[in-house]
């Protein structure tokens, strides 16, 4: 699945280029733009250590919870602030959460927790699972069969954790709503009122296993199974 | 890169990963036990051994494509790459190792930018092939005309015949305007290959081949290096170290059948008695679609629709082929420009090493014979003496091409074959015919491509054409896989490159060696022969026949 995750992110960075031709980043395109990624619940390191070999990236900083996973970086989102230094907040330009937030008890704090580290104009990129009968029988029932057609162990994935792609669009508007209606509130804060939505369209993207095949993308089956979504904090 | 600190625990490990870490394991040192520890300067991430064309050309697809042009490469030659870079002959002379580039690879090298840096006064497009059979009566014609006159169109390339010097210049030139030089490295030899050692203070190069090389003149120890690698390809020929390092055997056999190629002069296609004439020229299509597409009424005196029907599109250049299975396999003349051609007849060691002791001009009527006559006079020939002459100083052979071309009958293809008129000097030479498949083109940071891969009958003309056709695969793998953040020399990544190109390799040298193995059955004399031989001529007569098979045979090699 590594390579769609790259896909996705090069989609996601030509939707924002040709949404706004005339900004800032005509003066820098693409091609010579230079990237820090995060790499939250990076596991095993197969996307961070894909991400760190291509040309236009700076860094990468992949974190995860699980200690036998890595060893150099053994941290949560929410103490992530503690390990890295003189980097402040907001300093990265991809937060991705690549098969994360279907095993988040509570998502939208965990979500809230990402986006803080996020660059203004950066991006929310994550993939996860929809709540459906069909992901229940090929995530739960196939994947989890026993050997041969099984493919994780059982008890990997909790399918009441599942996120619908509606619902990541509906919190993300929600949140939106909800910082507005803060900003005119506290319109104390010298006159500086950010208008417009604090993030932008929800970009989803769905994709199936074929078996000899692999990943391959799917549109339209976001609401039944695997899907990508990314979205970009505009300021 | 994994932290080389993970947990050592019981940690399940893949299948495709317990078989790369077991086949570096496996794999042998080159000559000598070499203690490998290159310094940083010297690890790269593609190293190509073997500087053909197609290892040319992998070099300047990655450093033309943006998104690979940054890797650091290395192109390993044994030959001087400075001498390919300023060949040059004069117009009237051209080399005997030649081959017929397809559309296909021709697109590929234009977008390599590479074309335009060949020499194309020296190149031959040809828009037709006449193949026929001297065991029966049947030929077949392969063009595109029926496209042609469907759309109104010009005739589409067949092929184009290119010198393979020309094609290797082209290549060069294209590699110093990418400025890209410093990645050739010719006239060193590939001393041994093995495996890097893991350092504990810097790189853990296990997996990674490390080449030493020497360079060619130096005696002992001087002028050696060693190189590392994340990528290693083989473009090294036929029988290539680099697939010899990484395990991989081949299959295949030797066909027992070598191929004379030459450099023939023809007769002019200016000339009355040309085959070429029979064909309209480009300028008179031309006037013709100008006259239909204006309203002028005065055009066209007879009718206000003018006939396509009866304009074929002009025809550049014809390419034929006889087979001749009494005699051990085809005779093919494919076209050059200024009225010359390249020779390549496969057939018996014995006849080959007689023809290449013939004199010039002994050696141009047996070609003529092998065109026209039937096989049992063509074998006559064959025993005639090589060294006598007749009074004014002609051959035994052309006098005997001459009385048996007013006394006997053959059957030609539809458009005659040109007449050869002379031999052009030190051209005559011959190479064994062999079929070899690798049983992989890919191992750990390993990849195969060209003659090191697959090396097949010369017949269809597609060797270097499945070559080219690697260099293009194998440059896109290598570009998906940077571009997706892949380790390039990670067998994950190579598969697709492998995938794609075994099986096209297996197509083509699987239909090619069955077309050769079908063209030597009824090499004999006898009713069985001559059954066979007439089976095959109603086979070739119903490919014509049929629509749209002749077409889908094309588009196959196109």
């Amino acid at each position: 699945m590594n390579p769609l995750r790259h896909d996705f992110i090069q989609s996601c960075l030509r939707s924002a280029s040709s949404a706004s031709p005339n900004s800032n980043d005509a003066q820098n395109p693409e091609a010579t733009r230079k990237y820090k990624y995060l790499d939250v619940g990076c596991g095993g390191g197969i996307f961070a250590s894909s991400a760190a070999r291509l040309p236009n990236t700076v860094s990468v900083t992949a974190i995860d919870p699980t200690s036998e996973v890595i060893k150099y970086l053994n941290c949560a989102i929410e103490e992530l602030d503690s390990h890295i230094e003189g980097q402040g907040k907001e300093s990265f330009d991809f937060v991705t959460v690549f098969e994360v937030v279907e095993h988040i008890d509570k998502p939208a704090a965990f979500l809230r927790q990402a986006l803080a580290h996020l660059k203004p104009g950066g991006w929310l990129i994550g993939s996860t699972i929809a709540r459906h009968p069909m992901s229940y029988l090929t995530t739960k029932i196939v994947a989890e069969a026993p050997w041969p057609i099984g493919v994780v162990p059982p008890g990997t994935h909790d399918w009441n954790k599942y996120v619908n792609p509606s619902e990541v669009r509906e919190w993300f508007a929600h949140e939106n709503h909800e910082l507005h209606t803060r900003n005119v509130e506290t319109s104390d804060n010298e006159g500086r009122i950010e208008a417009g939505d604090k993030y932008g369209v929800v970009r989803v993207e769905g994709c199936i296993y074929l078996p000899l095949l692999g990943w391959k993308w799917a549109g339209g089956t976001a609401e039944y199974g695997n899907f990508f979504f990314g979205v970009q904090k505009l300021h | 890169m994994l932290s080389r600190s993970a947990s050592k625990s019981s940690r399940y490990i893949c299948k495709a990963c317990r078989s790369t870490i077991n086949a570096s394991r496996k794999r042998k040192f080159g000559t000598n036990s070499i203690t490998l520890n290159p310094t940083s300067d010297d690890i790269y991430d593609v190293v190509t051994v073997g500087g053909g064309p197609v290892g040319l050309a992998l070099l300047a697809a990655l450093k033309t494509s943006p998104s690979t042009s940054h890797l650091k490469c290395l192109l390993v030659e044994s030959q001087s790459l400075a001498k390919q870079k300023s060949w040059s002959l004069p117009p009237d002379a051209y080399s005997n190792r030649a081959s017929s580039i397809t559309p296909t690879n021709q697109s590929f090298l234009e977008a390599i930018e590479a074309w335009r840096h060949l020499d194309l006064t020296r190149v031959q497009p040809y828009d037709e092939m006449q193949v026929w059979d001297a065991g029966n009566a049947a030929s077949i014609q392969f063009d595109w005309s029926a496209e042609a006159i469907k759309y109104n169109a010009p005739l589409r390339t067949v092929a184009t015949m290119v010198e393979n010097s020309n094609l290797s210049r082209g290549l060069l030139r294209r590699i110093e305007d990418v400025g890209a030089e410093e990645s050739l490295m010719s006239g060193w030899n590939v001393k041994g290959i093995g495996n890097g050692i893991d350092d504990p203070e810097g790189c853990n190069l296990s997996t990674w081949p490390v080449l030493e090389l020497q360079q060619i003149g130096s005696e002992g120890s001087q002028n050696t290096k060693q190189i590392a690698t994340r990528l290693l390809i083989g473009a090294d020929g036929i029988n290539s170290p680099v697939r010899t390092f990484a395990g991989i055997n081949t299959n295949g056999w030797d066909y027992g059948r070598h191929g004379v190629v030459a450099t023939l002069q023809v007769e002019s296609s200016s000339d009355p008695a040309s085959p070429f004439q029979n064909s309209v020229s480009n300028d008179d299509f031309d006037s013709a679609l100008e006259d239909f597409l204006s309203d002028d009424p005065k055009s066209s005196s007879s009718s206000s629709q003018p006939n396509f029907e009866n304009i074929t599109p002009s025809n550049r250049a014809t390419a034929f082929q006889r087979f001749l299975p009494a005699l051990g396999g085809p005779i093919a003349i494919l076209p050059l420009p200024n009225n010359h051609a390249s020779l390549v007849w496969s057939t018996t060691p014995q006849i080959a090493s007689y023809l290449k002791s013939l004199s010039p001009s002994a050696f141009t009527a047996t070609v003529n014979a092998a065109l026209r006559l039937e096989q049992v006079d063509i074998q006559y020939l064959f025993s005639l003496p090589t060294t006598i002459s007749e009074p004014n100083n002609t051959t035994p052979h052309e006098s005997e091409l001459t009385w048996r071309l007013q006394h006997t009958k053959s059957t030609l293809p539809s458009r005659s074959p040109p007449w050869i008129t002379a031999l052009q000097p030190n051209t005559i030479a011959s190479f064994p015919l062999r079929l070899r498949n690798a049983t992989s083109y890919i191992a750990p940071r390993i990849a195969l491509a060209g003659d090191a891969a697959h090396t097949i009958h010369p017949l269809a003309g597609q060797g270097l054409n499945l070559g080219l056709g690697d260099a293009e695969c194998l440059s896109r793998t290598i570009r998906y896989a940077v571009e997706h953040g892949m380790d390039i020399g990670d067998l994950m990544a190579l598969q697709g490159y492998s995938g794609e190109r075994y099986a096209a390799a297996v197509r083509v040298s699987t239909g090619v060696d069955l077309l050769n193995k079908v063209y030597q059955i009824s090499s004999g004399d006898g009713l069985v022969g001559s059954l066979l031989g007439a089976a095959r001529g109603l086979g070739m007569r119903a490919v014509g026949m049929v629509p749209g098979v002749r077409e889908a045979i094309m588009r196959t090699v196109d």
